[in-house]
């Protein structure tokens, strides 16, 4: 582990002032010779790379966590041997990052941080891996994204929907192209208000975790300035498996719609316990992130549930991207992909065409690369990597859920309308951006 | 039981045979308080030296990433301190507590709430640590020790799982819940009085200091922060040496063989098992400050400090390195680290099968094996063979061979069985 001898010394040699040489130094990596001060775990030796795959393979989330990591494996593929986005995209070519080969490394996230934290450690600082990405709690996001910033490496965020994720917990070495939970809100709340009426109560349910606070919170706030009412609201435990007597609790009576703020495991038991309890015959049920993997299993309790996705495959019949995307995957593993394989598959290749475009892996360089880069190649539309928050600014697709007579062909969800970018978005200083202080490059100047 | 020395009324005597070879007075030596302090104070800082740069030469040599990482020692350290007082429950007083992840939890995250909300002081965050892990252990010992076996273990447990469930939910006002706390979250990191910075390393320092550039290895290059850990290591090392040989140490040893008769002699069996409780509980409060220490900026949860599943990690961390020993925990300490750290994330070469989460199916197999094949543990097996080597090259009298066996053999001589 060569790399790192002197990682530590740039880290705290900043009150050192070592500004010589950094000024004026642009231009390609030859050779593996450095050209900026180590950092991190730059300079990259040899001639191979090492990215990070840090999925949740056990726990509640671990069904998407295996899908991302299907769809890193594609994209490592795609990268060294070419095919996919790799072969549409101008900075990208067969041949692996800037000519090295990729490699990569797998770790468990476990689906709780503190696991999370401790494989991202060792995979940084034992493998040397220059990226790390996957992850699908935000609040493993955000752990591992903290721990990203502390050791000077890039963290390309994957499925994190939570607001702090780049709202108050941001930082300058992440990276998230998701939607969060306010686009979400701010989609979902005049869709609902026009689907089911106005003045109604609603009931809110969610995992008592960052993510599930930041949607219950963004969610009252949206529907309430639409003149909704919250009757009352009920965290559960994220991993919880029988969501019955949380059901029982619901106000019949006084509750036109309950919001079902669950995700992996969590969804795929607590939207059929819902149909259980027979809510579904005095309310209407709503998941604000709609999980196309748990609607899969809980596929006979969606019929006309609404939601919002990062992403559906059946996008691809507009998108070239997606289509290719979707035909990788299908080729490569049978079935269609869910959006937490977009998103694995999109935050590798947006990695590697800024560090293409950076043409080095100096993190700083990279970083500035992906700030305020506009693409529209990802599957998703237009889209900016916002340089303020680092979070993409993006359409927000609001689905609703197929009765089992409609579905058909592993299409399970059915787009109702695209909200976009301007109007789900917000403003430098507005939302969770206005809590969002990126913190530092690490460069020495 | 390997280390006892000769008794006599209650006071431990240190042998030391003026005649006899370098193995002889070694063996003498070895339960000298000298001894062991110097003997940890160089096992803990060659540590990071033998798992980063000597094992990772194998990284090089064949491709297989046996090295440890920089990190890994303070972690090691951290569960290491509280596998040595939960040593002094387990191997000597024979208490089998499933509830210690209860105890370096709250400690680690009373370090942490203390840093955020007080001070951002490592050497005040490991004395919170340690009074709130020793407070704690009162209530939760005095009434989990008026049971014994299978129910002291379930009450401690059960103590442990209330603590675990208030810090994920009701408590997350407190805790931050299933988002993690954030201990020492000061720009920069947190600094050792003032001004030495944690995370600064010796090169760093001696850069600051003589504008010179200094290089060593990762191992070598030890922070700031794995300094104060290991100070902290070697002086609990020490004051549990110390313990084990007092004449309350002896006590101690003697509830855990037969506790009818050390009630007979007339001692508060109780008073004694409670106190043993809440040493083992200074100890774990260490323990726990350090590890909010080593995750400064970073995230505390509750999955991996107070869910009962750490708690058997100690059990099994004891039980691997060697219950009743001093240095066995700690040796367990770095294998069961070890395991869960570094072999989790080995990919076996030519192929792309990573250990990955199989790794507590491999820690469950090596435990296995060390228990069956060394029911003291590691430092057992380990010292079974020095003794052997000792028989063959020490000139030592019968009477020194007779003193290192077993004190079940030595004493138990005309039981009650």
């Amino acid at each position: 582990m060569s790399q790192n001898i002197d990682r530590r010394d740039v880290l705290k040699g900043a009150g050192a002032a070592g500004i010589a040489g950094l000024a004026g130094c642009v231009g390609g990596e030859s050779g593996g010779d450095a050209e900026y001060p180590a950092i991190g775990n730059y300079p990259v030796e040899g001639d191979e790379v090492v990215l990070g795959f840090n999925v949740p393979q056990s726990g509640p989330y671990a069904s998407e966590g295996n899908d991302e990591l299907k769809a890193y494996n594609l994209a490592v593929e795609h990268l060294n041997n070419g095919g996919g986005w790799v072969d549409m995209w101008d900075d990208l070519s067969a041949g692996g990052i800037l000519d090295k080969t990729v490699i990569s490394v797998e770790g468990d996230t476990a689906t709780t941080p503190a696991t999370a934290e401790e494989s991202a450690t060792q995979m940084i600082r034992n493998d040397g891996a220059i990226m790390i990405t996957g992850g699908v709690s935000s609040s493993v996001a955000i752990s591992q994204q903290k721990l990203c910033q502390q050791e000077r490496v890039q963290f390309m965020s994957c499925l994190t929907h939570s607001n702090a994720t780049q709202g108050a917990d941001c930082v300058r070495y992440g990276q998230r192209e998701m939607h969060n939970a306010f686009m979400t809100g701010k989609a979902l709340a005049p869709i609902l208000v026009e689907e089911f009426g106005e003045d109604l109560n609603f009931y809110s349910m969610y995992a008592d975790y960052t993510w599930g606070t930041s949607n219950r919170n963004s969610m009252k706030r949206f529907l309430e300035d639409e003149g909704w009412t919250q009757t009352d609201e009920a965290p559960t435990p994220l991993g919880e498996s029988d969501f019955s007597p949380y059901m029982q609790d619901v106000p019949r009576e006084e509750t036109d719609v309950l919001l079902l703020i669950h995700f992996g495991a969590d969804a795929a038991n607590s939207i059929p316990a819902a149909f259980d309890a027979g809510l579904d015959e005095d309310m209407e049920i709503v998941v604000p992130l709609y999980d196309t993997i748990a609607a899969n299993s809980a596929s006979d309790d969606i019929g006309g549930v609404y939601g919002t996705v990062d992403w559906n495959w059946q996008l691809g019949e507009e998108d070239e991207f997606a289509q290719a995307f979707v035909d990788a995957y299908r080729e490569a593993e049978g079935g269609v992909p869910s959006y937490a394989a977009r998103l694995a598959y999109s935050a590798t290749m947006r990695y590697a065409a800024a560090v293409e475009r950076a043409e080095t892996f100096y993190p700083p360089e990279v970083i500035k690369q992906l700030e305020g880069h506009e693409y529209d190649n990802t599957g998703i539309g237009e889209a900016v990597s916002r340089g303020c928050d680092h979070q993409s600014q993006r359409d927000v697709f609001v689905v609703q859920g197929r009765e089992p007579s409609e579905q058909e062909d592993g299409a399970l969800l059915s787009l109702v309308g695209t909200t976009d970018k301007e109007t789900a978005g917000y403003a430098c200083d507005a939302g969770p951006a206005a809590n969002c202080e990126l913190g530092d490059y690490g460069e020495d100047s | 039981m390997s280390d006892d020395a000769e008794t006599d009324g209650g006071t431990a005597i240190e042998v030391t045979p003026e005649d006899g070879n370098l193995v002889d007075r070694l063996v003498a030596a070895k339960d000298g308080e000298r001894f062991v302090a110097v003997a940890a104070f160089v096992g803990v800082f060659a540590m990071p030296f033998v798992l980063i740069d000597v094992l990772g030469v194998f990284d090089t040599l064949i491709g297989l990433s046996l090295g440890g990482f920089v990190g890994l020692p303070t972690l090691i350290l951290s569960f290491g301190i509280v596998a040595v007082g939960y040593n002094l429950l387990l191997g000597y007083t024979g208490l089998l507590s499933f509830g210690h992840a209860a105890l370096f939890g709250s400690a680690a995250y009373a370090a942490g709430i203390f840093s955020n909300n007080v001070v951002a002081s490592p050497l005040l965050a490991v004395v919170v640590g340690i009074a709130v892990a020793t407070l704690l252990s009162w209530p939760i010992g005095f009434l989990s020790i008026r049971r014994s076996g299978v129910y002291f273990a379930v009450l401690t447990l059960t103590f442990g799982q209330m603590l675990y469930f208030y810090a994920f939910g009701p408590g997350s006002w407190l805790t931050n819940g299933d988002d993690g706390y954030t201990p020492f979250d000061v720009a920069g990191g947190p600094d050792l009085l003032g001004f030495l910075a944690m995370d600064a390393s010796i090169t760093t320092l001696f850069r600051d200091i003589t504008g010179l550039t200094l290089t060593l290895t990762d191992g070598l290059d030890m922070t700031v922060g794995y300094m104060l850990a290991g100070l902290v290591g070697v002086l609990a090392i020490v004051v549990a040496h110390r313990i084990i040989k007092s004449p309350y140490g002896l006590i101690l040893k003697a509830i855990g063989q037969n506790e009818q008769r050390v009630a007979f002699v007339g001692l508060n069996v109780f008073r004694y098992k409670l106190m043993a409780f809440i040493l083992s509980g200074v100890f774990a409060g260490a323990g726990g400050a350090l590890y909010a220490l080593s995750k400064a900026g970073l995230t505390v949860h509750p999955d991996a400090t107070l869910y009962w599943v750490v708690s058997g990690d100690f059990v099994i961390i004891t039980a691997v390195g060697g219950v009743g020993s001093l240095a066995g925990p700690l040796i367990g300490a770095v294998v069961f680290e070890y395991i869960r750290l570094v072999v989790q994330g080995i990919t076996v070469p030519g192929t792309e099968f990573q250990i990955g989460s199989l790794w507590r199916l491999l820690l469950g197999v090596v435990f296995v094996v060390v228990v069956t094949l060394f029911p003291d543990g590691i430092y057992g097996g380990l010292s079974s063979l020095g003794d052997r080597l000792v028989e063959r090259f020490g000139a030592a009298t019968d009477a020194d061979t007779d003193d290192r066996r077993p004190v079940e053999e030595v004493e138990e001589t005309g039981g009650d069985d």
